[in-house]
């Protein structure tokens, strides 16, 4: 080979690396799990999250997937064998709807970045690129038992930018904590908010009118650019050449996945009426709602969000601290879950540093009261609503979400059956890996955690 | 079935404002309050008041047989705004504070006792609840008042039997400042006499000779209630948290014999022997773990246990007044976390009725006002629910907006929503 072939190769090979550089996509998840660990959970009570309980039951977790789920699965020398006797098994708690992270604790000023409230629509922002990775409250959510979340910008804005989800296992970069593979969300807001907020500014939008105008606009432009890209790229490569390569807009290539199904909406909406305008705008420029969230009054229109399909992320009894939030019913979970013969999607959703450690005591009250109001739901289907529906709802159901072979092995071992109040999340396994066992006192610290209190101690310890 | 027709009974009384003169709870597993362990007996209820609480059976004019049921005190709310706020982000609903009163601001005269967080509240086990105000611009001050839940126009208070006030980090100013402010109040306070209180010139000339009291701008209310707060020994609650706070607090109390309630002291468990020692009882949110400022960095889901090994009265609150009756979850996860299950109920009723003087109620005793609820199962379990509320000896509809809208969706399918029930 000649010099000059030499090098035409290593160009040309430069060339294309550099290209491939350019061509991949920014803030891939770099996420390593913790060290694989083999167990048997013998003789567990299991909420399978497929709605099923299976009683007395084996569970096997091997090379971080689930491998087996059955009775008398046989003990070998390659897996630590953990007698689960009277305890209880569910999947790894997925919680739709937090704040960590862009609100973290200590909640001061220098770290509320869950809001980009310049300006009504903000498709650009991420909210990874404000989750601070320190925040003390991750490791209190997995004594919870909670394995991954889904966090979203605030609702000041009518369009507040992208949510992100991410395995509950801190580490000092947000990527690598993002969880692989999981699309990303775009967080909407309907109602009091946007317009409390531009509305003091004499600005628009200051009415729930302005609101829809708000959104309809931003995808009339979302639209043009999506209809700009498609027509260049199905030019011929010659074509493409000769012509002008559409003007990137960080804003509108969010919408514009939004509008291509890639990118999953997650609507903040609290009144039925505005939930119902909501799926109009959807209609009209044909983008699909994956949830509401929040939808205080969702069991007024339970049966439309059943025929299209739209999850409601709910609490089990938060009202009262605004107007919209007034029609309060603890039935509201149920009555979604129950809507056009029991094809509803519910799910429980914290909100709150606090209730995301709780979201099992949260299904458990939204449960008694659907069977107070006449409903006949069990305690193996509620607890979907914090397992499988918010996994389907983040779009990570194939991987976990559920106790399934193959599956992730996101597993949490519970002291007692999981919708009391006194039980405790014991051992909580993530991607098979042991994440935090509260009777060796196993959980991981942030560095926020580290002397804060006593030098020679961290945050939690005695 | 009797059950149900009893309840159609009671109903009727309730409706025709007719008291039954007995009514009997039988077999109830009886918690009364006083971290005594439970056992089955008969409450027998006359009128307002409970009569007796034996283990021996009673005749009544009516009886609920309460078999394998939990019997409790009511609970008392002991720092909501209910009645004082009903919508929170709508201020033309809210009550709770003052533009031109500081120290002796009351929010007892705009109690509404027909706002809907009462029925709510109630249906859920609480009975009365002490309503406080915002904090104002004085580091102590504003006055809460006491309030039956049993939703009456007639209202049954216990009026400004408490002042409230905080320090903490803040945004504008030192604590060191606060601390001062606090201390110069204190000291003014201490040195009123009643005679200077014959008349509002009197008052006034006292503000006049008081630098922090002209500064302050303090009205004659205001200086009344300070004086009320030193000679009556009126509990005052201070909002902080940090142990260093929870520390001078506990100076100053012992500096003007103050009757001193810490509320929130999410460091509580760093300083909990010398808050045991100094008698100092907590207003706490047990389920609360968030080192939600530098001010709350020991927050720790087993400070309710911690605290309650040192023997300090314990009492918790929720923040939201709305669904106040949530105490029960945060309750239930201290018990979780390592609390005895006695000292958990008595948080919710016979301590706060100590602390706060409420005469005859926070227990299950003989002589006692009828504050009582019969659980569907484990009150501390948040799944539970009240089969019967009773207040003053009276049963309690249990009906609210929320459990009507409920029914309003749940039924009459056929119907437009507007023409339903």
């Amino acid at each position: 080979m000649t010099n000059s072939k030499k090098y035409l190769v290593l160009f040309t090979l430069f060339f294309l690396c550099f290209n491939l550089v350019l061509t991949a996509k920014p803030f891939e998840s770099t996420y390593k799990p913790l060290p694989s660990v083999n167990v048997l959970i013998k003789n567990a009570n299991i909420y399978d999250g497929e709605g099923n309980e299976l009683l007395q039951t084996d569970l096997l977790i091997k090379d971080r997937k689930i491998e087996a789920i059955g009775k008398d699965l046989p003990v070998t020398n390659d897996f630590e064998v953990i007698d689960a006797s009277g305890k209880w098994v569910t999947p790894g708690i997925i919680d739709i709807h937090s704040h960590m992270g862009v609100y973290p604790a200590p909640g001061v000023r220098t770290s509320s970045d869950g809001n980009e409230a310049t300006s009504p629509v903000t498709a650009d922002v991420w909210a990874e690129h404000s989750m601070w990775v320190q925040d003390p409250q991750y490791t209190l959510a997995l004594s919870g038992g909670v394995t991954a979340f889904h966090v979203l910008p605030g609702s000041a804005n009518l369009i507040g930018g992208r949510g992100v989800t991410v395995k509950n296992l801190q580490r000092n970069t947000i990527n690598s904590m993002k969880f692989p593979d999981a699309p990303h969300s775009l967080k909407m807001a309907c109602g009091e908010n946007p317009k409390r907020v531009y509305g003091n500014r004499q600005q628009a939008p200051s009415t729930r009118m302005g609101n829809i105008a708000g959104y309809r606009k931003a995808w009339i432009e979302a639209e043009a650019y999506l209809n700009r890209l498609n027509e260049y790229e199905s030019k011929s490569d010659e074509a493409k050449e000769m012509g002008y390569k559409p003007t990137r807009d960080l804003e509108l290539d969010t919408l514009a996945g939004v509008l291509r199904g890639e990118i999953l909406v997650h609507n903040h909406c609290y009144r039925a009426d505005e939930m119902a305008s909501m799926i109009d705008v959807a209609k009209e420029f044909n983008y699909k709602i994956t949830a509401f969230h929040h939808g205080v009054e969702a069991y007024k229109i339970a049966d439309l969000l059943a025929e299209n399909n739209i999850c409601g992320a709910l609490w089990a009894d938060w009202w009262g601290f605004k107007h919209e939030a007034y029609d309060m019913v603890q039935a509201n979970i149920a009555i979604v879950d129950q809507a056009r013969g029991g094809t509803g999607c519910a799910i429980v959703h914290s909100d709150d540093a606090i209730g995301i450690q709780h979201l099992n005591q949260e299904a458990a009250k939204a449960l008694s009261a659907g069977i107070r109001a006449g409903y006949d739901i069990s305690k193996a289907r509620a607890m979907n609503w914090i397992t499988s529906n918010p996994a389907k709802a983040a779009g990570i159901y194939d991987q976990t979400g559920s106790l399934k072979v193959g599956k992730n092995a996101d597993v949490v071992i519970w002291s007692k059956n999981p919708f009391s109040v006194y039980a405790l999340a014991e051992t909580v396994f993530i991607d098979g890996g042991l994440a935090y066992d509260r009777e060796s006192g196993f959980y991981p610290s942030s560095d926020f955690d580290v002397g804060i209190i006593n030098s020679n101690k961290n945050r939690l310890e005695e | 079935m009797f059950i149900k027709i009893f309840k159609t009974f009671l109903c009727f009384f309730y409706v025709g404002a007719l008291y039954s003169e007995t009514i009997l709870i039988k077999n109830a597993t009886i918690y009364d309050g006083v971290k005594n362990i439970p056992f089955e007996g008969n409450i027998l209820i006359e009128n307002e008041m409970i009569k007796r609480v034996s283990s021996t059976n009673m005749q009544a004019d009516f009886v609920i047989d309460a078999s394998g049921m939990i019997v409790t005190p009511g609970i008392i709310g002991t720092d909501t705004n209910i009645g004082i706020v009903e919508i929170g982000a709508l201020s033309v609903t809210r009550d709770d504070s003052s533009k031109i009163y500081s120290i002796g601001f009351s929010i007892h005269d705009a109690f509404n006792p027909k706002s809907t967080l009462i029925p709510w509240n109630r249906s859920n086990g609480v009975t009365s609840a002490l309503s406080l105000p915002q904090g104002t611009s004085s580091p102590i001050g504003g006055l809460g008042s006491y309030f039956l839940l049993d939703g009456e126009f007639d209202i049954t208070s216990n009026k400004d039997i408490v002042m409230i006030g905080s320090v903490g980090g803040s945004s504008n100013k030192s604590r060191a400042e606060t601390y001062a402010v606090m201390d110069d109040l204190l000291s003014f306070a201490s040195s009123i006499n009643i005679r200077d209180l014959s008349s509002d010139a009197d008052i006034a000339e006292l503000i006049e000779a008081s630098p922090i009291a002209e500064f302050m701008e303090l009205h004659p209310r205001d200086v009344r209630a300070l004086f009320k707060l030193i000679n009556d020994n009126l509990p005052l609650i201070i909002s902080t948290h940090r142990a260093s706070d929870i520390l001078k607090l506990i100076e100053l109390k012992e500096k003007y014999n103050l009757n001193l309630i810490i509320k929130g002291a999410q460091d509580a468990s760093l300083v909990a022997s010398k808050i045991a020692e100094s008698n100092t009882p907590l207003i706490i949110n047990p389920i609360n773990n968030i080192p939600g400022s530098f001010d709350e960095l020991a927050s720790n889901i087993q400070m309710a246990s911690r605290l309650e090994r040192e023997g300090i009265d314990l009492m918790f609150n929720t923040p939201r007044s709305h669904n106040f009756h949530l105490v029960r979850q945060g309750a239930g996860v201290a018990v979780a976390n390592g609390m005895s299950y006695e000292t958990a109920i008595s948080a919710l009723t016979s301590t706060p009725a100590k602390v706060f003087n409420i005469e005859k109620r926070g227990e299950i005793k003989s002589g006692y006002f009828a504050d009582i609820v019969i659980w569907d199962a484990d009150p501390l379990e948040p799944s539970s629910m009240p089969e019967y509320v009773f207040i003053n000896g009276k049963s309690i509809d249990l009906t609210s907006r929320s459990s009507r809208l409920r029914d309003r969706y749940t039924s009459q399918p056929e119907k437009p929503n507007t023409y339903r029930d």
